[in-house]
């Protein structure tokens, strides 16, 4: 897929509802916010490589690069929940709560985006991962037109360039030259 | 059983190839009824023109990628769907290695199915559509007649889907082949033709068509000149940029001017040769046995002579071959991609006074025809003959790209209630579950990259 920026953000949005709702109901059981912070961690630094990284080094990225981000995303998610340590003065977001949440999230959003997305949307592959409604790229209103749309057959005979010709019988008043008007400082 | 009676529809696909399945395919999947939908054409199968394509090339496996199916939303692919239906996981890594390409037989099969399965050929009325009468008032529609001027059927909206132009010869074999003395051994690799074990063929061209050419005649024990135009065909897996396939590149492309586009495809239509394990071998073997030489240049005069043709090569790259005594040659330069080879659009263009650039009709960017599509009642082209608007336009992809645009067209003129998510989903999974089917008894062909 050739995702385009916005594409990636629509993407990641959609694909985190499936875990967001997983770690919900995790946080509501285990009565830890740590499950949920975390998805929220996974979201803000994902939109921030959406936007910041991923354009710049990925035009168009082949299905194996899936699983190639996967791990990076994991390797920063893990710095960040560990720096930052959402749920870890209360029991029930364990040392190894973080690595599973974060495989199960991308098993999830990985499901979803191969199976749900193009079943939901019919364009959404090809709009580069953006929910757009199923159109053209550029309307016919919006298409972009030549300022001349096109020049006359009969283009000597046009009456100002009769009247610049040269064979006309009254010579041209001079006038001064373009630059000849401003004095130089 | 295809229609016996023409009758009003509210969409009218012009031909019956893989554009019409496409088309219908999408259009039942939004939410039109089938019979809302006509196809007009003589074939019985989507496939037919394409199979025999297909055959006469020797085609065995698409360059098509996973993503190029039938059926009408974009899961599953062809490569789940083969891993399905054979129980072999490695069609997926290939597939996420980007190495994976259908086979003809599982095109075949999928089509076929999709076509069985929705009622297709119910929904055909068997005639050629030859002239298209643009009526507005008091509801544009369009009136329909075949090449007899018989009324065959009137529509809301209408899809040209008519394929290529005619096959496309370099001038010096176009006018040797009117020569009965040379017909039979001058052919386009897209027709019929047999090599023979010991002969001497020049293919001419360094596209997909001319590398499939090589390897046949190779496989049959014959010798293979490889005559190139251009010094350096780019080698490259798809004719079309991956990124013109989806809206980055298509918004980029269609935001130039029409000179620009067309340069564009002047550029990525020149012919590319992309390289297959498969194909390498088989040439390199060709190579090694004294089989297959490449030459820079073009025939520029045909005689008789003792091996069937001889013929004049020169080159403005270095010396100039000279003649050569060669049983037959292949012309792998495509088709004719002029809009005016096509007798529909030519009777358009002269009735309707459309504008036309470089033999194509100036289309709009929604790939309507200027003049006669409005929003409320659509006139629009697929195919090669809209690649100035979606340039992989002769694709898989191209024809679903524009297949769906244009429904939704439809669908929004017509306020049209669409399909629930629940029976979209039970739709496609009878639809993969009836190729899946089909694609277990087809034959398995050897992956070439």
């Amino acid at each position: 897929m050739c995702a385009t920026a916005l594409g990636r953000i629509h993407t990641r949005v959609a694909v985190l509802v499936g875990p967001a709702l997983l770690a919900t109901v995790l946080s509501i059981l285990t009565g830890n916010p740590g499950w949920i912070v975390t998805i929220g961690i996974y979201l803000l630094m994902g939109t921030v490589l959406d936007i910041a990284f991923y354009p710049l080094v990925i035009k168009w990225q082949p299905p194996w690069l899936t699983f190639v981000l996967g791990v990076g995303e994991f390797v920063i998610l893990y710095v960040l929940v560990k720096s930052l340590a959402p749920g870890s003065e209360q029991p029930g977001f364990g040392p190894w709560a973080p690595v599973v949440l974060y495989w199960i999230s991308w098993a999830i959003a990985v499901s979803t985006r191969i199976v749900l997305f193009p079943l939901l949307s019919l364009s959404w592959i090809e709009n580069g991962g953006e929910f757009r409604t199923v159109d053209w790229s550029i309307l016919p209103e919006a298409e972009p037109l030549p300022l001349l749309a096109a020049v006359p057959a009969d283009q000597a005979e046009q009456p100002l360039v009769r009247q610049l010709s040269s064979s006309g019988n009254v010579p041209p008043e001079a006038r001064p030259p373009l630059s000849g008007v401003f004095n130089r400082p | 059983m295809p229609l016996s009676a023409p009758r009003d529809s509210t969409i009218a696909v012009i031909g019956d190839g893989f554009g019409s399945l496409m088309v219908y395919s999408t259009a039942v999947y939004l939410g039109f009824r089938p019979d809302e939908v006509t196809i007009y054409g003589t074939n019985e199968l989507a496939i037919g023109t394409y199979q025999q394509f297909a055959y006469n090339l020797g085609q065995t496996v698409l360059r098509s990628e996973s993503e190029s199916h039938f059926l009408p939303a974009d899961w599953p692919t062809f490569a789940e769907l083969d891993a399905w239906s054979r129980r072999d996981p490695s069609y997926l890594f290939r597939s996420i290695r980007r190495k994976y390409n259908p086979g003809v037989p599982d095109i075949l099969a999928e089509a076929t199915a999709v076509q069985r399965e929705l009622g297709w050929n119910d929904n055909r009325y068997p005639a050629r559509v030859g002239w298209v009468q643009r009526v507005l008032d008091p509801v544009p529609h369009f009136v329909l007649y075949d090449d007899d001027a018989n009324f065959i059927g009137r529509a809301k909206h209408v899809m040209a889907a008519v394929g290529h132009g005619p096959l496309s010869f370099p001038p010096v074999l176009a006018k040797a082949k009117q020569d009965p003395a040379f017909e039979d051994r001058i052919a386009q690799a897209y027709e019929p033709k047999q090599y023979a074990a010991g002969g001497r063929y020049v293919v001419v061209g360094a596209g997909i068509a001319s590398v499939n050419e090589w390897a046949n005649a190779l496989d049959v024990g014959a010798s293979v000149v490889s005559l190139l135009r251009n010094p350096a065909p780019e080698e490259q897996d798809l004719n079309t940029p991956r990124c013109f396939f989806e809206a980055l590149g298509i918004d980029a492309f269609q935001a130039q001017p029409l000179e620009q586009r067309l340069k564009f495809l002047g550029s990525i239509l020149k012919g590319t040769t992309p390289t297959r394990r498969a194909w390498v071998s088989r040439i390199e073997r060709g190579m090694r046995e004294g089989r297959f030489a490449q030459v820079l240049g073009e025939i520029d005069q045909i005689e008789p002579g003792p091996a069937g043709l001889r013929i004049h090569i020169s080159s403005k790259y270095g010396a100039d071959p000279g003649w050569l005594d060669v049983t037959g040659v292949v012309a792998g330069t495509g088709f004719n991609k002029s809009m005016l080879t096509i007798p529909l659009y030519r009777r358009l263009v002269d009735t309707y006074g459309l504008p036309v650039d470089d033999g194509r009709i100036v289309m709009r960017t929604n790939c309507g025809i200027p003049g006669l599509d409005t929003p409320r009642s659509r006139f629009c082209v697929m195919g090669i003959l809209a690649n100035t608007v979606v340039p992989h336009g002769d694709t898989i992809a191209g024809l679903k790209y524009i297949a769906r645009r244009f429904v939704a067209d439809a669908a929004r003129a017509e306020g049209l209630v669409k399909r629930r998510f629940v029976s979209r989903l039970r739709m496609q999974l009878a639809l993969a579950s009836a190729c899946s089917r089909s694609i277990r008894s087809a034959r398995v062909e050897e992956q070439l990259a």
